[in-house]
């Protein structure tokens, strides 16, 4: 038992770091780039609502609200993006017994929860020193968010990586349902602070809980009415469930073509 | 030892039902160097894969007690896009070696000299098989899987592959797939005929090899 783990942690440590190879390239540019993406994604948002001079819809700063919000997104988005892929891109690997479809999907959670790590601390760091953010008022509760946000998109990743598989044309389907979710995420406002029956349609999106999750530990008296915990998290649990399930009933199909 | 019990093993590919193994029970003992031999079509490569384990059977259980290379003289398992040294230093880690001594061992056997460096999608096939084979005798398994040692590399490189190989197999043992007589007198003393989705075992090499010439 113990061995075995020691195989799959080590099987995963090598996949990670060939996944980072593979998405970042050798150079050090390369390395900076996936960084700066997205800090210069929110940081042009921000800027173009300061210059058509909107107010933060809570705080005092519209750079970090945007931002718990862009990025809590993000991570999501990222995630799944990149985990729909793992099978495909890799059969090469499975001419390795020890290294099956799971361990590649942990290899690239493992690399965009690090690299978001980094994004988070560069851009956070950066508004504080602007002065455009305080230190977070529950910081193990932005952390915890963040992680549950990661368990999300490996959720929906998982799931995305079999169907992807079996039904290329997945891919595209899930960019249509996936466009709106900048506007039913919470990212421009204060769910708390909406009608009801808006409120009624944007709680079962479960991204929503996660930037929710986000600010409460960002904001001292954030309106957390909506928000719940374990929504996201039972909701990620069973997209992750179905995903390795059907790993595991479709991969004799898979295994023939290595 | 590797033991298969009650494997089956079927392919469906567009309808057409293609039984592998039927319920195929079997022990490769560790210090056999065993042959696989059949005709054309018969699985051969399917039960080496299974032997290695990147694939599954379709009911039964195969399990291994001892360090099994995947089926060698085939260089699938290298991401074109990496180097040389990349792919190398990532095998070596995955079977938790030390990826420098692998590397040089690999160098020195393969003789890629500088495209070691250079992404593998630019390399010759014969170097891709120099890399891979270089590759699987670089790390230490007790059972060497090889799919049909096909001529890799010119004359020189031939005999410092056979040589390197022999000197593997005073350690290690091999299962190997082979059509042709003299290499598998040379490398194996015991084989198995794949016939009718069965196996069948034979103690010594003759009753083999007439029953290879006689069915396949």
């Amino acid at each position: 038992m113990f061995q075995t783990l020691v195989i799959q942690a080590r099987v995963i440590v090598a996949l990670t770091l060939r996944e980072t190879r593979m998405a970042f390239g050798t150079s050090f540019i390369g390395y900076l780039l996936p960084i700066f993406q997205p800090i210069f994604g929110v940081g042009f948002l921000v800027f173009l609502f300061y210059l058509i001079g909107r107010h933060p819809p809570f705080g005092e700063s519209l750079a970090l609200f945007f931002a718990t919000g862009v990025l809590t997104l993000d991570v999501y988005n990222k995630s799944s993006s990149s985990l729909m892929k793992a099978f495909t891109t890799n059969k090469a690997l499975l001419s390795y017994p020890m290294i099956n479809f799971v361990d590649t999907l942990l290899a690239r959670l493992t690399l965009i929860g690090a690299t978001y790590a980094v994004v988070f601390v560069v851009f956070f760091s950066g508004l504080m020193l602007l002065d455009m953010a305080t230190m977070p008022a529950h910081p193990e509760r932005v952390i915890i968010a963040f992680m549950a946000t990661l368990f999300l998109g490996f959720g929906k990743g998982s799931l995305d990586a079999v169907l992807y598989q079996m039904f290329p044309s997945w891919q595209n389907v899930d960019k249509v349902l996936s466009r709106p979710m900048y506007f039913l995420s919470g990212i421009f406002y204060v769910p708390g602070l909406l009608p009801p029956e808006a409120v009624a349609v944007l709680k079962w999106n479960p991204v929503l809980h996660c930037v929710e999750w986000a600010r409460t530990g960002w904001y001292q008296n954030y309106p957390d009415d909506v928000f719940n915990p374990w929504y996201p998290l039972a909701f990620a649990s069973i997209l992750l469930l179905i995903g390795l399930f059907s790993e595991r009933i479709t991969r004799k199909q898979r295994g023939g073509m290595a | 030892m590797i033991a298969f019990d009650t494997v089956t093993k079927v392919y469906t590919v567009k309808n057409v039902r293609k039984v592998i193994l039927d319920k195929a029970s079997f022990l490769f003992e560790s210090n056999r160097n065993i042959a696989i031999m059949g005709h054309n079509g018969a699985g051969k490569s399917t039960i080496m894969r299974m032997l290695s384990g990147i694939e599954l059977p379709t009911s039964g259980v195969i399990s291994r007690d001892e360090k099994v290379s995947w089926p060698m003289g085939f260089a699938k398992g290298f991401n074109g896009n990496m180097t040389g040294i990349e792919n190398v230093r990532f095998v070596s880690r995955i079977y938790g070696e030390d990826p420098n001594r692998v590397l040089e061992s690999v160098q020195e056997f393969a003789e890629l000299g500088k495209s070691i460096d250079l992404p593998v999608t630019t390399y010759s096939s014969g170097m891709k098989a120099r890399l891979a084979f270089g590759l699987s005798l670089a790390i230490d398994f007790e059972s060497y899987l090889i799919d049909e040692i096909t001529a890799v590399g010119d004359r020189r490189f031939k005999k410092k592959s056979n040589d390197a190989l022999r000197a593997k197999i005073e350690n290690a043992r091999v299962i190997m797939i082979s059509h042709s007589e003299s290499t598998i007198r040379e490398y194996c003393d015991s084989g198995v005929l794949v016939h009718g989705s069965k196996l069948y075992y034979y103690d010594d090499l003759e009753g083999l090899l007439a029953d290879y010439n006689r069915f396949a």
